[in-house]
């Protein structure tokens, strides 16, 4: 099966299961279609999306299933962050409504022909779309809410889980030096 | 203060909600009788919720004290908020609050709803209960264990009961503006779930 599709794509073994292809943006309807009804990779199980800012574009991952739910394919595309804008695949995929739905509402992504756009898990949202990463998440935070007080003095998780494990460590020496 | 609780914190128990005057024999009998039968919402926001199955049932039997589900918020006397709390549940929160018949409680279950928790920094996700309802009890932990929700409601029933203090509802009713401002602050205009909602893409 993936010997049939290698003969059409570039395949990149990512790992055991896992099968990886990039294709252009304009190719998206395209490539789904035609692997989804020529090959066994016939379930949309996700999309996803990473944020490359200094690149300006998204990544997206449209990850089909085999039948057998042993096998993944990873479609990746790029497209640019100004202009974001795809296709719907909801004729191929009806549950690709919500995915889209979320990228939308997470990324400002325009899905053409989705009619379901509308709000999902934030309502009435006024900022720019909270995944993208130009979105300052703190500073939105700290002007948005007041927080209790007693957290003046919360510190750095990461060096201080550090400071602890090394202080952790010199005692258990010390115990050990003294038997 | 006691493991497991901020019953005694200052933000609760502070003098002005202290309640000076005596109660009457019968006011007394009234809550007596109020502390025995507390008929608790079923609704669960965030992974709180997980922790009341065991409650209401055999295992922890929470029962036994008087604690019963009921359906709706018409019928319940008491709402436990069980976790984190996101503008869209607040909203629905806020809705089943104030649906609820007098005399009304509130048990906040989670570090989330005292300082937002894990969620401190998260962009939709409130980070003190208090300022949006009045809150009766707070239980923390992330999660609480059931034995600390049963205390948290024992704790709850001996204050109903000695009417220690200014209960959640009369100060939602005298200091409405207060809440309903920083409910505004939030959500703008559409407090309650005014179903108004950017429905652009249902017309086509």
């Amino acid at each position: 099966m993936i010997d049939s599709l290698a003969k059409h794509y570039e395949i990149e073994k990512k790992a055991e299961r896992l099968f990886k292809i990039r294709i252009d943006q304009n190719e998206l309807l395209r490539t789904i279609n035609f692997i989804g009804s020529s090959s066994n990779f016939m379930t949309l199980s996700q999309i996803t999306c990473a944020d490359w800012i200094e690149d300006e574009v998204f990544t997206l991952n449209y990850i089909l299933t085999t039948e057998q739910r042993n096998k993944n394919l990873m479609i990746a595309l790029d497209i640019p962050r100004d202009k974001s804008k795809l296709p719907t695949i909801l004729h191929l995929f009806p549950q690709a409504e919500v995915m889209e739905r979320d990228l939308h509402e997470m990324y400002g992504i325009d899905f053409i022909g989705n009619a379901t756009l509308y709000d999902f898990a934030l309502e009435n949202w006024k900022e720019i779309p909270p995944l993208r990463r130009e979105f300052d998440t703190l500073a939105y935070v700290n002007e948005q809410f007041e927080f209790r007080a007693g957290r003046e003095d919360n510190k750095d998780v990461k060096a201080e889980t550090k400071r602890r494990r090394a202080e952790a460590k010199k005692l258990k020496a010390k115990m050990e030096a003294k038997k | 203060m006691e493991e497991g609780f901020i019953d005694y914190q200052k933000v609760l128990d502070n003098e002005e909600h202290a309640i000076k005057s005596t109660q009457s024999v019968i006011q007394k009998a009234v809550d007596w009788f109020r502390s025995k039968s507390m008929f608790v919402l079923a609704y669960g926001t965030g992974c709180g919720a997980i922790e009341m199955p065991p409650t209401f049932t055999s295992r922890y039997d929470i029962e036994r004290i008087g604690v019963v589900g009921v359906a709706t918020p018409r019928q319940a006397d008491i709402l436990i908020v069980s976790g984190y709390c996101s503008y869209k549940t607040l909203k629905r929160v806020i809705r089943s609050y104030e649906q609820m018949n007098e005399p009304k409680y509130v048990i906040a279950l989670g570090s989330c709803t005292i300082n937002g928790g894990m969620y401190w920094d998260s962009y939709n996700t409130i980070k003190k209960l208090e300022d949006y309802i009045p809150v009766d009890m707070y239980v923390n932990g992330c999660m609480p264990r059931p034995e600390a929700l049963i205390e948290g409601f024992v704790k709850l029933q001996a204050n109903i009961k000695d009417a220690k203090r200014e209960a959640g509802y009369i100060k939602y009713r005298e200091n409405n503006a207060f809440y309903k401002t920083n409910q505004k602050k939030i959500f703008g205009d559409n407090i309650e779930p005014t179903y108004e909602a950017n429905f652009v893409g249902m017309n086509q």
